[in-house]
């Protein structure tokens, strides 16, 4: 079992090319934990900036009617990848882990295989 | 011809606004903001809320609009109430712990009861505040938060919600259903707090039987303000004309919604 910092230096440590992380609550925008980012780079608006990606991709599932949940949400920028987790907990509903990619140095498929296990030790 | 000068009219004083808001506090609280100045110990009594310091920073805040962290862990099954008191009677956080609560759980659900219930405790109250100075809480050690970043939370969240629908009619009134012509679908999260609007719960009582934080109520409210599917319950009129045959026309009282959401900006 981990708490927020620790997982968050968890996903830093662990995933190759990690530059920075996030747990956000989708309600209310907030970042309740970050690490890593940049005076250039602010994570905190990041988390509440990606709650409108979630919602809108919730939303548009409601529309089609489709049952199924989002694991997560992979945004590919030309030098980076934002991974969106969604945590699936007994009290994490509502919560996702957003993680900052270095896009020359990460493993892509290794980093949303490690993003989900650190997402099952992160019981909340 | 000749041009006869005359000296420019004086400038109008004009009030910086940046270094006001400054000297204001953020315009949260001035006596927060000194508080954690002085690193001050004690608790802070609002008229919607009492938020607990320990050298300067927030570190627990309850408000009776708000669930309490006992509530939100119990009502989701990570703890019974009974224990849950026997920990709140006996100031002992490691009962907690020792039940079944995780370290994790415990920071996030403190983290989410504190910045919920300060978010009420910092709104604009017509009486002064009034500070004890004291011991800590005994959630002290769980998760500290600077009284700066709790400011800048609260005035995000006012804006959060004034972007969602300008009309803060729901966040206080009791909440009636209304029904458009076309329904747009709603999330599961939002239905179930529109599945509890009845003419008489209030926002605060749909958190407290949802066991979820108040602020993400009133979001959701706001939201399905914003659809046109909830309305605060008018006051009981006195007014005797008749009735609106014209209220009951969609475009009607879409109208009615666009002017109300003007009139609000």
């Amino acid at each position: 079992m981990a708490n927020t910092e620790t997982t968050l230096k968890e996903c830093l440590a662990s995933i190759e090319g990690a530059t920075g992380a996030a747990l956000v609550d989708y309600t209310s925008g907030m970042a309740l934990g970050t690490l890593g980012g940049s005076k250039t780079f602010d994570l905190n608006v990041a988390a509440a900036g990606n709650t409108d990606v979630v919602r809108a991709k919730m939303r548009t599932m409601e529309h089609l009617g489709l049952k199924g949940g989002i694991e997560d949400i992979l945004i590919t920028l030309s030098d980076q990848y934002h991974l969106i987790r969604l945590i699936t907990g007994r009290g994490g509903n509502g919560l996702f882990l957003y993680l900052v990619l270095d896009a020359k140095r990460a493993n892509l498929a290794m980093a949303r295989h490690q993003l989900k296990k650190i997402e099952e030790d992160l019981e909340v | 011809m000749t041009v006869v000068g005359t000296t420019p009219p004086p400038r109008l004083p004009v009030r910086d606004r940046t270094t006001a808001h400054q000297r204001a506090g953020g315009g949260v609280s001035p006596m927060l903001t000194r508080l954690a100045e002085e690193r001050a110990t004690g608790v802070l009594d609002r008229e919607h809320g009492t938020l607990h310091l320990v050298e300067g920073r927030v570190v627990h805040a309850e408000s009776p609009l708000a669930p309490g962290l006992g509530m939100l862990l119990t009502l989701h099954g990570t703890l019974d109430a009974e224990t849950w008191q026997d920990a709140e009677g006996s100031a002992d956080e490691g009962r907690l712990l020792r039940h079944g609560v995780t370290p994790g759980a415990l920071e996030l659900a403190q983290a989410s009861a504190l910045y919920d219930a300060a978010y009420f405790a910092l709104a604009p109250s017509s009486t002064p505040g009034r500070f004890r100075y004291g011991t800590a809480h005994w959630l002290a050690s769980v998760h500290p938060v600077p009284v700066a970043a709790l400011e800048r939370e609260t005035l995000r969240r006012r804006a959060l919600l004034r972007r969602i629908w300008p009309d803060p009619a729901t966040d206080a009134a009791p909440l009636i259903r209304a029904d458009p012509v076309a329904a747009p679908a709603v999330p599961p999260r939002q239905a179930a707090v529109l599945a509890r609007v009845d003419g008489v719960r209030r926002a605060a009582d749909i958190a407290r039987e949802l066991g979820r934080p108040a602020f993400h109520t009133l979001v959701h409210l706001r939201r399905l303000a914003a659809a046109g599917l909830v309305s605060p319950q008018p006051p009981p009129a006195a007014e005797d004309h008749p009735p609106d045959d014209a209220a009951a026309d969609p475009y009607v009282a879409l109208l009615k919604r666009v002017r109300d959401a003007l009139e609000a900006l």
